[in-house]
Formats: structure tokens, C-alpha cells, sequence
């Protein structure tokens, strides 16, 4: 009982602290480590990864489609209620989970249990500035931006495959795209994007600095616990804005009272 | 600098005095670690008394300990190097993170430092932790150290998994230190028995 709760304790205090070292960013070392950290987390993740998720992504709409039997504006709905709000956020904290997540939990993880987290401060160094701070801003601009390119390609892919599943031409689907586009989808899946990276982050950061003992065996612990930890988390967040921005739940299946 | 454990199995104590090169046999690893965290910490555990500088360091307010930690430098396994940082990222991260000394600096000392010891200091800076053997790594840690210009500089198990010939290597260690801080105080911690 008491760990849930040392661990959220944990989770507000690493928040609070990596808001309020912001502007220690501007520290040259602490600088190389966020660029790096977006870096992997965007650039790296964007070549290969992303593009899966983003056919996964068409994938879905083909399907759907084609058992919906849909026309026009049930296929511009599908793509922008459920691919540009729902999959292409989600598809890139995903992706973000499974590569940096894991990666910085272990890194974390095995530089603790090594004693490089001590070494650390034995320098002067703090550990918030130096190993959270940089990764934690990273994580959260690198996951905005992933998420806006899948949202950017799983859209396009579905415009470019639709005509070939339903009697509409692309620019028709383009138009109506364009008509239902309002500029609340574009802040949502920012402000919400960021907030998944944010979560992912300060859990895998945790996580990685609070290893459950100091031995080898608590690395791949450690790792399992940021990742399911984070997973439950982006899916929380995902409901709750839904239902605040949109007043929907379960991916627009119930809707609620408000 | 003084320091004191007292325990049920043994009693450590050691004074080293100021400028001068002092070799302190510890009982056992424990004991030595106490040792190291208490200088490296300025801080000392119940049980233990620490003067460092001539200031003792019990119930020292955190700057205090901070500024008194800053004229200290080791070679330790407790202050490994980083293994994801090269060993120049590795040298240059205290001084690129408070500010000081200048990066220029930095890279002049260690390419001093190293070409005295033998080594090429471009392809030695640019290999990571792993890529190095321990006699230089210990020369990393050694660099790392020199450039907060320490007033006191420790040697942790100096000789620990060193050749013969690498000993003699390390053995220079003091040498460069003294060359470049002639007032410092030198102090070698070690769990063997003198031979």
C-alpha cells in the first residue's frame, strides 16, 4: 500500500523540481543532453518506427472503412475524431514508451546501481539538472513533434488511401477535411502530447533513480515498472482529456452528459 | 585533515597533515568507504569525527560543505567516470556544469597531462569508459580531479587492479599533482598491510 503511494509522492516532487530548474537548461551540458535526448527520442524514432506506426494507422482506417461502409464524411470524421485526436497522439507516446521509455529507465537504472548517480554528486552535480531536467524537456518537445507526424502522415495516408476504398476523389475528402478541421484539434493533440511526454518521462526518471534494490536485477525491474506505469498513465490522461475537451469517453463510444 | 571512526572492531584514525603526502591503512573495505564518503561528503556519520582545512565538519550547514568539498579531489572507485560521456565529456563535465574553469583550460591541462604520461591525448579523449584500460582511466579520473585545482587531492586503492609496470605509471600521479599544486596536500587510502 504505502509504495503506490511513495511512488506518486515521488512523481509530484520530481515534477516540481524539473519546473522549477527550467531555466537551468541554458547551462551548456545540460543543453548537449536535451539536444541529444530529442534527438533519440524525435529524429531517430522518426525514421523507421514512426512510419510503421503511421501505416498501422492507415491500416486501421482501411478497415474501418470498409465494415462501416462509409462515405465521405464518415471517412473525414474517422480520419480526424479518431485518427488526428486519438491514434496519432497515442501511436506516438507508444512509440516513445517502447524506445526512450525503456531506454532511459535502464540507463538510469544501471548508472545508480553502478554508483555514477553518486559520482555525480560527488562532483557538485545535481542529479535533477544534469540526468532529469534535460530528458524530461526532451521527451515531452520530442513527443510533440513525433506526434505531429504521424498525425501528418497517418492523415495523409489515409486521404491517399480512401479513394480506392470508397466513391470519393481526394481533393473531395481533402475539402471536407478541411471544413470539420477546427484549430481545438490542433491545441488538443499539442497540450496533450506534451503531456504524455511529460508523464513519460518523469516515470521513467523516477523509476530509473529509485531502482526497488542496487543490485543487476533491479534494472530490468525498474524497466518493466516505468513502462507499464507510463503506458497506464498516457491512456488515464487520454480518457480524461477527452472527456474534458470533448465531453467523450472510450474513444467517442460513450458520450457523456455535459 | 583529521578523521576518527571508532567501532566495536577497530579504531581508524588518520591526520595528514597540511602539504604533506600521507598513506593511510584501513582495516578492511568498510572501513575505507566510511573513510572516502566522509571526506568526499565533508560530512561525517555518528561515530565519526572529520576536521577538513581545519574546520570540522559535524553539523556543517550544506554550503559550507559544498565549498568544503570543492577543495578536495580524488581518484576513488567511489568517483567513477560516467560511462556514456568520452572520457574529454567525462574531464570537462564539473567545469562545462559550475562554469569554471574555461573549456580551453580543461583541454589544455588534460593534453598537458596526458602527453606526460604517455598517451595520445586525441584519440584518448574521444574513447569512451569502456574502451579504456583501468591505468587510463584512472588517468581520466586523475585529469578530472586536477581541474578544480584541488587543495587536497586523495588516492583511493591507487595500485587496485594495476599491473606492475602500470603502477610505476600511476606512481607519477603524484608527481604532476605536486607540479601543479606545490602547497597540496597528498593522501593515499589503501586496505593492504604495508609491505
Amino acid at each position: 500500500m504505502l509504495q503506490p503511494l511513495r511512488e506518486i509522492e515521488g512523481g509530484i516532487q520530481l515534477s516540481l523540481n524539473v519546473a522549477a530548474r527550467a531555466p537551468r537548461l541554458r547551462v551548456a551540458p545540460i543543453f548537449e543532453s536535451f539536444l541529444r535526448q530529442v534527438y533519440f527520442t524525435g529524429v531517430t524514432a522518426a525514421t523507421g518506427v514512426v512510419l510503421r506506426a503511421c501505416g498501422l494507422g492507415v491500416i486501421i482506417i482501411a478497415v474501418m472503412m470498409d465494415m462501416l461502409d462509409a462515405d465521405v464524411d464518415l471517412a473525414v470524421k474517422i480520419l480526424l475524431l479518431l485518427v488526428f485526436r486519438e491514434i496519432g497522439p497515442l501511436a506516438a507516446a507508444v512509440v516513445v514508451i517502447l524506445r526512450t521509455g525503456t531506454a532511459v529507465s535502464a540507463e538510469m537504472a544501471m548508472m545508480r546501481v553502478s554508483g555514477q548517480t553518486r559520482a555525480l554528486r560527488y562532483l557538485g552535480i545535481d542529479l535533477y539538472d544534469y540526468l532529469v531536467l534535460p530528458r524530461v524537456a526532451g521527451i515531452m518537445l520530442a513527443t510533440a513533434a513525433l506526434t505531429l507526424y504521424v498525425q501528418f502522415l497517418a492523415v495523409l495516408g489515409g486521404l491517399v488511401l480512401s479513394p480506392f476504398l470508397i466513391e470519393a476523389t481526394f481533393t473531395e475528402l481533402t475539402d471536407r477535411l478541411f471544413d470539420l478541421f477546427a484549430p481545438v484539434d490542433f491545441y488538443y493533440s499539442v497540450v496533450k502530447s506534451l503531456l504524455f511526454g511529460f508523464v513519460i518521462a518523469a516515470c521513467c526518471c523516477w523509476h530509473g533513480l529509485n531502482p526497488p534494490d542496487l543490485t543487476q536485477n533491479a534494472v530490468p525491474k525498474a524497466v518493466t515498472r516505468a513502462v507499464t506505469q507510463s503506458a497506464m498513465l498516457v491512456l488515464l490522461i487520454n480518457a480524461v482529456f477527452a472527456y474534458l475537451v470533448f465531453g467523450i469517453l472510450f474513444f467517442g463510444l460513450v458520450k457523456a452528459h455535459v | 585533515m583529521r578523521y576518527r571512526r571508532k567501532t566495536a572492531r577497530h579504531e581508524v584514525q588518520a591526520a595528514v597533515p597540511q602539504g604533506a603526502v600521507t598513506r593511510v591503512h584501513v582495516p578492511d573495505d568498510d572501513a575505507k568507504a566510511h573513510l572516502m564518503t566522509a571526506v568526499l561528503k565533508a560530512r561525517c556519520e555518528p561515530g565519526e569525527e572529520l576536521e577538513l582545512f581545519g574546520e570540522s565538519a559535524a553539523g556543517l550547514p550544506r554550503p559550507r560543505r559544498e565549498r568544503l568539498r570543492a577543495r578536495v579531489g580524488a581518484v576513488s572507485p567511489i568517483v567513477g567516470l560516467i560511462t556514456n560521456l568520452n572520457a574529454w565529456e567525462n574531464i570537462a563535465l564539473p567545469a562545462a556544469y559550475h562554469g569554471a574553469p574555461a573549456l580551453e583550460q580543461v583541454a589544455m591541462l588534460a593534453h598537458e597531462v596526458l602527453a606526460a604520461f604517455g598517451a595520445e591525448p586525441r584519440p584518448f579523449l574521444a574513447r569512451i569508459p569502456d574502451e579504456l584500460g583501468m591505468l587510463e582511466r584512472k588517468m581520466a579520473a586523475f585529469v578530472r580531479s586536477l581541474v578544480t585545482a584541488p587543495e587536497l587531492m586523495v588516492f583511493d586503492a591507487l595500485e587496485d587492479g594495476l599491473s606492475y609496470a602500470e603502477c610505476r605509471h600511476a606512481a607519477r600521479f603524484e608527481a604532476e599533482y605536486r607540479a601543479r599544486q606545490p602547497q597540496g596536500t597528498v593522501l593515499y587510502v589503501d586496505t593492504r598491510e604495508e609491505s
